[in-house]
């Protein structure tokens, strides 16, 4: 029974072993490069105006924690011809931004009166142009943060959206 | 039976007032005078071994390939940030400062990455472009829970021979936490100055940017004028 239970945890140490670097090689990067550019803003959107640098720090360092992607390019940036068939672009625009009420949120809650904001998102790839996905992002928050936490919030919700629409896109 | 009458008793409160007059105006100087000296040491100071970070690139940036060789030569890096002190970071935590002018880091980030490809001249005369660096910003970014290092240059890329300048930009950003203690901070400082610099270094020397210039500048005169 000993040998029984001995050979068979060998066994599965050996698949798990072997399934380890196969496993690996699928997760690093699918694609060879993604530039973020910096997001437009549509009219109307009333946000401090290092908003746009923040959150393109911001969506650059959450991008390569997706792990999708083997480099993060700075936006103009050039990329070799033999990576651009596997490369992203990200282009979007801040499409509507309301500043919330602090009184709201406190006496009703629910998630009245709290800040919000809407990104349209678009992936394209960079060798032919063709789209890779439209993403609709809308981020709340509570009215009393910064501007810069809902920056980071919406960088976090563009990354999972982005990587859930590609891994999407490939499959 | 019941409660006695409470009696009122005058209190000499001319005398009092008096009193707490005097002894009221210790504490005020005493307070004035240490928040005078306070804002005095905060609004200056002074660079340190142990408050001062160093910031360099870990690695040279690979430029972009270019259709023919072209070699670069750094002309001016001029400093346009308008920072009364450009080598101090941050005013917190008694200060921290980098331990060279920007330009000078600047100017050695871009030397470093193209002499590492072989694209760097010597001198100007031998160069086919001179890159003359303007630095609009070195240094942290408002923020309020994080440290935001950005840096930002102006290039104007000059063809010696022609005479003729192109300018074009670039950046970098980099964002990292803040610590508790300060020689966590100063670590992380200095990682995130790193990493801005080599973004704003990569984003030019591989920027579609410099392509375009470089390019331009370098086009055949038939070539150009057809």
């Amino acid at each position: 029974m000993r040998t029984f239970v001995a050979i068979s945890l060998a066994a599965l140490a050996g698949i798990l072993l072997a399934a380890a670097p196969a496993r690996a090689k699928d997760s690093k990067g699918k694609y060879k490069t993604v530039e973020a550019k910096h997001f437009d803003r549509a009219e109307g959107v009333e946000l401090m105006p290092e908003f746009s640098d923040y959150l393109y720090a911001e969506l650059r360092s959450r991008l390569v924690k997706t792990k999708l992607f083997d480099q993060v390019i700075g936006e103009g940036e050039v990329v070799e011809e033999a990576d651009a068939p596997a490369s992203v672009v990200i282009t979007g625009t801040l499409t509507e931004y309301k500043k919330g009420n602090a009184v709201e949120s406190r006496v009703i809650g629910f998630g009245t009166g709290k800040r919000s904001l809407k990104l349209q998102v678009t992936l394209v790839r960079r060798s032919d142009k063709k789209n890779l996905g439209s993403l609709a992002v809308r981020v709340k928050a509570d009215p009393r943060w910064n501007e810069k936490i809902l920056a980071v919030e919406a960088a976090k919700q563009v990354a999972n959206e982005v990587k859930s629409s590609l891994e999407h896109e490939g499959s | 039976m019941g409660f006695p009458a409470p009696a009122l008793r005058p209190l000499p409160t001319r005398g009092n007032l008096g009193h707490a007059a005097i002894f009221m105006v210790f504490p005020i100087f005493v307070l004035t005078f240490s928040m005078a000296v306070g804002s005095v040491w905060a609004d200056d100071p002074k660079p340190k071994p142990d408050n001062t970070i160093h910031v360099a690139l870990a690695t040279p940036v690979t430029p972009q390939k270019f259709s023919r060789p072209v070699k670069f030569f750094v002309g001016d890096v001029i400093d346009r940030a308008g920072n009364p002190q450009p080598m101090l970071v941050t005013n917190a935590r008694g200060g921290i400062f980098v331990d060279r002018l920007p330009v000078d880091i600047v100017r050695d980030a871009l030397e470093s990455s193209l002499k590492a490809a072989d694209m760097l001249s010597p001198d100007a005369a031998s160069a086919d472009l001179i890159l003359n660096v303007y630095l609009f910003h070195f240094g942290l970014a408002p923020s309020l829970a994080d440290f935001f290092g950005k840096i930002e240059l102006a290039v104007a890329v000059k063809d010696p021979k022609s005479g003729k300048s192109q300018q074009i930009t670039a950046r970098g950003t980099s964002i990292s936490h803040v610590a508790v203690r300060k020689k966590s901070e100063m670590k992380d400082l200095e990682t995130d100055f790193n990493g801005a610099l080599s973004d704003a270094v990569r984003n030019l020397l591989r920027g579609q940017a410099l392509h375009d210039a470089v390019m331009s500048a370098t086009a055949s005169p038939a070539s150009a004028g057809n």
